[in-house]
């Protein structure tokens, strides 16, 4: 007799692992986007522009002649931090600055616009034919993962690299909010900026800082996914909804909490992908109102501190 | 040491407070009275340069604020305990004391004697020091701010309603531990508010009064 695992098992496989790359890239963009909006409470639209220009930026330094293709690994790292670095502090000054007073639907609307506008920078600089640069997949080689008595032949890098920076990173930003300083500087802003202030806190020192981090982050995300895929307009968008359903189910504030949530939504946007292609683009939303429905301040969302 | 000079503030466009002139001398333990929603909390948040008065002017150790950014607060030695005590609620309390006084990059033997004089003043924070600043209850929490605005206001404090919902045993051992306070740093300047003007009488020299945003 032929069960459904025998037929489908390798699939199953397959789209596991894949999940658990996609959700390492989720993750990265997601942990800075709650950082920010936690910190400046100003939902950053434009945060999917600094995933998709990180990716831009690290096919292309990559793909420079004479590069030593052991050097295509640090390369995505340097694209990300340079991308991060001048946006970040850029548009932190410049436009964010300007609107931490206004209404909500205000900020909204600016982000957009920002959004839009790099957009279409990207287009201008990158073109609207995709682009692509895999030479760090392919140096890294490939793997054969055992499962279900059978192998997966699957890349070392996203089987390892994605998940082992995403870990790295959930380790060493839960360690630096914690441990240092700074970090509880950060923790006490988003938790009261003004109670932070009276303590000698410079908020705005805080945003610019937190700012920039988040948009290193979310360009490190986008430069680690560049290799993994043809990079297109459109990129951008895909990644600040799936980052805003993956905070919004996380609840806000929880590091451990967003990894967790990137892995749920991560694999199960994958599954869909590989047993229902039809509902890949729905299947974060539906993990998303399913848990809103039960607990509406999300998975891992602190509860009302004590008053009285 | 603290000064409103016919300060007015609106918030939202609504005038809160109306010319009100308060002074606080170095040194002095000053009271602000008032009901509720009269202009206290908006007073001390004009002091801590948290609202910008639209008319007036605020000082600080007799030099004009207007130019003094919030944060620059606590450096000159002016330390705040909101009405809502406003702690950092994933911090233990002594990580909540220890953070002011580590943002205005004090040396570790600083620190400890500010901790150790702290706890001197408010024994109940000893054992308070590594519980979670989240889960204690209100007037525990009155107490844990009032310790962590002495950590870095070694000139004045504000104590924004610090007897509003304490039990009254409690209410008792905070105001020991301000008459304490008044006896060990004379140097020391208090602004408190409060709604009934019986409770500070023993504590205080000077009261001002408040009324619908003016002083009466």
């Amino acid at each position: 007799m032929i069960t459904w695992f025998d037929e489908n098992g390798l699939l199953l496989g397959l789209a596991l692992l894949d999940g658990l790359a996609y959700a390492a890239l989720v993750f990265m963009v997601s942990v800075g986007l709650n950082l920010v909006f936690g910190v400046l409470r100003v939902l950053n639209v434009a945060h999917g522009s600094f995933y998709a220009i990180g990716a831009y930026a690290a096919a292309s330094l990559g793909g420079m002649a004479g590069l030593p293709v052991w050097a295509s690994l640090p390369v995505l790292l340097l694209a990300a931090v340079l991308v991060g670095l001048v946006l970040g502090p850029v548009i932190e000054r410049i436009l964010l600055r300007r609107i931490y007073a206004e209404e909500p639907v205000i900020q909204l609307l600016v982000t957009f616009a920002l959004f839009m506008i790099l957009e279409d920078a990207q287009k201008l600089v990158w073109g609207v034919q995709p682009v692509s640069n895999d030479v760090a997949v392919r140096w890294l080689g490939t793997v054969d993962v055992p499962f279900a008595g059978d192998v997966i032949p699957f890349t070392k890098y996203q089987l390892f690299l994605l998940p082992g920076v995403a870990l790295a990173t959930l380790v060493g930003l839960a360690w630096f909010l914690r441990r240092t300083l700074t970090g509880r500087v950060i923790v006490a802003v988003t938790v009261d900026r003004e109670a932070a202030t009276a303590m000698g806190i410079d908020a705005k020192k805080v945003f610019l800082l937190t700012f920039t981090a988040g948009a290193v982050l979310a360009a490190l995300g986008g430069a680690l996914a560049s290799p993994t895929t043809s990079l297109v307009p459109g990129i951008g968008a895909q990644t600040i909804v799936l980052s805003f359903a993956v905070i919004a189910t996380a609840g806000l504030g929880q590091i451990e909490g967003a990894a967790l949530t990137a892995l749920l939504i991560g694999l199960g946007r994958s599954v869909a992908v590989y047993f229902a292609p039809e509902l890949e683009v729905v299947v974060p939303y539906i993990i998303m109102v399913a848990v809103l429905l039960v607990r509406p301040q999300g998975l891992f969302g602190a509860a009302e501190a004590r008053r009285v | 040491m603290l000064d409103l000079e016919g300060v007015s503030v609106a918030i939202a466009g609504a005038p809160v407070l109306r010319g009100v002139t308060l002074h606080v001398p170095a040194g002095g333990r000053v009271a602000l009275i008032g009901r509720n929603g009269a202009g206290k909390t908006t007073s001390l948040r004009t002091l801590m340069g948290l609202l910008a008065p639209s008319a007036g002017r605020v000082l600080i150790g007799g030099e004009d604020a207007a130019r003094l950014p919030a944060h620059h607060r606590a450096r000159l030695g002016i330390g705040y305990a909101p009405e809502d005590r406003r702690l950092f609620g994933g911090f233990s309390v002594r990580e909540n004391m220890v953070l002011p006084a580590e943002v205005l990059g004090l040396t570790g033997a600083e620190i400890r004697r500010r901790l150790d004089l702290v706890f001197g003043l408010l024994p109940e924070l000893v054992t308070l020091a590594p519980r979670r600043a989240g889960g204690l209850s209100g007037g525990q929490g009155k107490m844990v701010a009032l310790g962590r605005a002495l950590m870095v206001g070694v000139r004045a404090v504000m104590l924004d309603e610090p007897f509003q919902g304490l039990a009254p045993a409690l209410a008792l051992r905070y105001a020991e531990a301000l008459k304490r306070l008044r006896d060990a740093l004379p140097e020391l300047a208090i602004l408190i508010t409060e709604s009934n003007p019986e409770l500070l009488r023993p504590l205080v020299e000077a009261t001002f009064v408040i009324e619908r945003g003016e002083i009466a």
